[in-house]
């Protein structure tokens, strides 16, 4: 299993659409797939029509009275699942202190399903704190998406000083461009000089799009209803440049 | 995904009325009918089969699916947008979980189609408030188009898939099924009613089949018993063979042929001297017919091996070599191997053989050890050529020539055939446990005998390359490369042969074999 976590420090950056719709590509190509909806407001389970509730709410994933498997819905998709969010996932910090190891919990939780899943893409919150070293403990790769300005690319260093300075040698951090503008001048400066820290990033990138927005209506993954927009075409050539990346990373692993 | 629950519906039932049913009982939504064909691979010796698996390709108006199904609850392991058909080898499919599950489980053995069925699917979902789907239950109707195109039923049937985490929604399905429409459920027979629709029986070949023999059966009838299986999976392999499908079919062949040479060889006396040399004779042309093709065989199977032994710089070098020895394979198999097998004198020997077989037993046979009980010649001949073994293998010094080597690695496997064939006249265990003691030997002596020929052929493959222009500096010195690691292995084996057999011929093995073959009656036989 692959492990991706969509993750930005940011908020409203497309970590949600990207996890989402990316996951939908991988169950479509014929992986088994799980998206874990970690942020409390539950934006992925809404967009599965999942209602947003754990039996026993988070507490009792992490205090070991049940075990991830018994909390997996199928999603609508083949091939594609889905653990829902729960509103308790807010207090997981104050949670996961009170655990032994309280570092690696996520990393623990999510080993049983490692035979049964190709692909599991962590829907995480925006934040930085013992949540995200759990997820940077747990994932192989971690996703950044991110909008093409000054400060965006300022939170990016932040994110990858503070990858490289912890015990997160064996994390993958792809950045990719998302929301991206093409009117705005500084989108269109940024998306077409990349260097240094962009050298990475997949040549693909998401444009802002209302095709995307409309996903909170539609309440499904965006090739399903606007398959011949550019902005489906941009997560399915996303996706085409990541797969290989990520299959590489397994073998590496 | 869950374990489906399986009703069978009657042949004469319409779907679409059903569907109707269904959908108005149950308030349930429907999606577009489904129109596709699934064809089942498997490799020849039943391999995915074997480990509880089935492969089916689905092919349909949208493109084309493969997926590794578990038989015993239908969950799908892996699966991958691809048309099967399109690799025969699980090694040339992409980079993906599909082919990491099968590329352990089929190795070298192609992929086969067993049988194909055709498929119409209505497909009705029950939905909560929210849209999202609770269950789904599928009205299926497979067919078979048989060998003259005709379309036969196989069956009908409804499917209700509960899905992962919404298992109340599909309880109450299945109540109110059993219930109000008086469903009965039933086990998933589609697999293999589809297989004996085409004729075919899972798990019904394999490379060394089991011989059933009683010691006090004639000699005659139980070696004839031997033989008859050997030429059963002769016949098996042949098609397999001609068509050049994957290079295990020449391999169980070539076994089956040696196996029967030995078999004649060592229990000579058990049959007429006359009919023995002519069939031995024809059977050992056999074996040399099938020769060369299986050598390069083995090179092609060993080549990524070898490339991964020389210093990684050489290593893109050898893939002239690779090329080579595929021409060869193709030209050795289209010219020679192929035309012979579907020529007169394999027909003829066939013919022959088959009528040898099925000849009624003397009543007064000529042959000396004919008329004896097979278990009282077994534990002779047996006993005979372990003795051999012995004393060749205390014959060979560090100084001794190859060919020593060689003929001691012949009488083990003569040792060994005779061992297999008459496995079923010994303690289970104690067959099992001095077959294991030879393998080792064997071992030895086999990877002895590969490096020796694998450096004479390589030098030989040098030189045709040269001939045909194909052989570049930079080939030559990757080759050279190959050549030092194959010398190396050769002198390693060669110094490890004087423990591996002092280890067979300690005196532990000796009590063993003496306890199973030494014949107490000898004076009656010999």
């Amino acid at each position: 299993m692959i492990t991706v976590a969509c993750y930005n420090i940011k908020g409203g950056v497309g970590k949600t659409a990207a996890a989402v719709n990316l996951a939908y590509l991988a169950a479509q190509g014929g992986a088994n797939t799980l998206v874990w909806d970690l942020d409390p407001q539950g934006a992925a389970s809404f967009y599965f029509r999942i209602k947003p509730r754990i039996k026993g709410g988070s507490f009792s994933l992490f205090q070991r009275k049940r075990r991830l498997d018994d909390v997996i819905k199928a999603t609508d998709y083949p091939r594609l699942d889905l653990v829902p969010a729960d509103f308790s996932y807010r207090n997981m910090d104050l949670l996961l202190e009170q655990q032994r190891k309280p570092g690696t919990r996520l990393k623990k939780l999510i080993k049983p399903l490692r035979s049964e899943y190709h692909f599991l893409f962590l829907d995480c919150a925006p934040s930085i704190s013992l949540v995200s070293e759990n997820i940077f403990a747990a994932a192989d790769v971690l996703l950044v998406p991110t909008i093409p300005t000054t400060l965006s690319l300022r939170t990016l260093k932040q994110l990858q000083d503070f990858c490289a300075a912890g015990d997160y040698a064996h994390l993958t951090v792809i950045p990719f461009f998302s929301m991206v503008d093409r009117r705005k001048s500084l989108h269109r400066e940024i998306v077409d000089n990349r260097s240094g820290l962009l050298e990475a990033t997949p040549r693909t990138y998401i444009p802002y799009a209302s095709e995307v927005e409309q996903m909170g209506t539609r309440r499904a993954p965006l090739d399903t209803y606007a398959h011949a927009s550019w902005a489906a075409r941009a997560y399915r050539d996303m996706w085409q440049e990541l797969q290989p990346r990520l299959l590489a990373r397994r073998r590496a692993g | 995904m869950q374990k489906p629950t399986i009703y069978p519906l009657l042949r004469a039932d319409k779907l679409d009325h059903w569907h109707h049913r269904l959908s108005d009982d149950l308030k349930l939504d429907s999606d577009a009918v489904q129109r596709f064909e699934v064809t089942y691979y498997d490799s020849f010796d039943w391999r995915l089969y074997a480990a509880g698996k089935s492969l089916q390709c689905l092919r349909g108006p949208h493109g084309s699916e493969t997926r590794l199904v578990e038989l015993s609850d239908q969950s799908v392991t892996a699966s991958l947008v691809v048309d099967v058909a399109e690799a025969r080898f699980a090694s040339s499919l992409p980079d993906s979980a599909l082919r990491t599950r099968l590329e352990p489980l089929l190795e070298m053995r192609a992929l086969l189609p067993l049988v194909t069925l055709k498929v119409v699917r209505y497909c009705l979902r029950q939905e909560d408030a929210e849209g999202k789907t609770r269950a789904r239950l599928y009205l299926e109707s497979f067919s078979r188009v048989d060998g003259a195109g005709q379309r036969r039923l196989l069956q009908k049937r409804l499917r209700l898939q509960p899905l992962r985490g919404y298992q109340k929604a599909a309880d109450g399905l299945r109540r109110k099924l059993e219930r109000r429409h008086e469903l009965e459920a039933t086990d998933d027979q589609l697999f293999a009613q589809a297989l004996t629709a085409a004729g075919k029986q899972a798990g019904d070949y394999s490379s060394s089949p089991a011989i059933d023999l009683q010691p006090g059966m004639r000699a005659d009838a139980a070696v004839r018993r031997v033989l008859s299986e050997l030429f059963a999976t002769m016949k098996a392999n042949e098609a397999g063979v001609i068509a050049d499908l994957d290079s295990e079919f020449l391999h169980d062949f070539r076994v089956a042929v040696r196996r029967t040479r030995s078999a004649l060889g060592e229990l000579k006396r058990v049959f007429p001297p006359a009919t023995l040399q002519r069939f031995r004779r024809e059977f050992a042309w056999l074996g040399s017919l099938t020769g060369n093709v299986r050598d390069l065989d083995v090179y092609l199977l060993k080549f990524d091996t070898y490339k991964s032994a020389i210093p990684a710089g050489l290593r893109e070098d050898l893939e002239p070599l690779r090329a080579f020895l595929r021409y060869k394979q193709h030209a050795e198999h289209t010219q020679q191997l192929a035309p012979q097998l579907r020529g007169s004198r394999y027909r003829k020997l066939k013919q022959q053989w088959q009528r040898f077989l099925d000849a009624p037993l003397a009543k007064r046979p000529t042959a000396r050890d004919a008329a004896k009980p097979v278990g009282l010649v077994a534990h002779h001949r047996t006993w005979r050529v372990y003795k051999r073994v012995l004393k060749e293998g205390a014959a060979i010094t560090p100084e001794s020539p190859h060919p020593e080597l060689h003929e001691l690695r012949k009488s083990c496997k003569k040792l060994r055939y005779l061992m297999e064939f008459f496995q079923s006249l010994y303690p289970p265990k104690g067959i099992r446990a001095a077959i294991k003691e030879l393998k080792q030997l064997q071992g030895n002596l086999g990877d002895f005998q590969d490096a020796d020929v694998q450096i004479a052929a390589l030098k030989g493959f040098a030189m045709e390359m040269r001939r045909r222009g194909e052989y570049t500096a930079a080939t030559g010195k990757a080759i050279d490369a190959l050549l030092a690691v194959l010398q190396s292995r050769l002198h390693q084996v060669r110094a490890e042969f004087e423990s591996r057999f002092e280890l067979f011929a300690s005196d532990t093995n000796q009590a063993r074999f003496k306890r199973l073959f030494h014949p107490q009656e000898e004076a009656d036989v010999a």
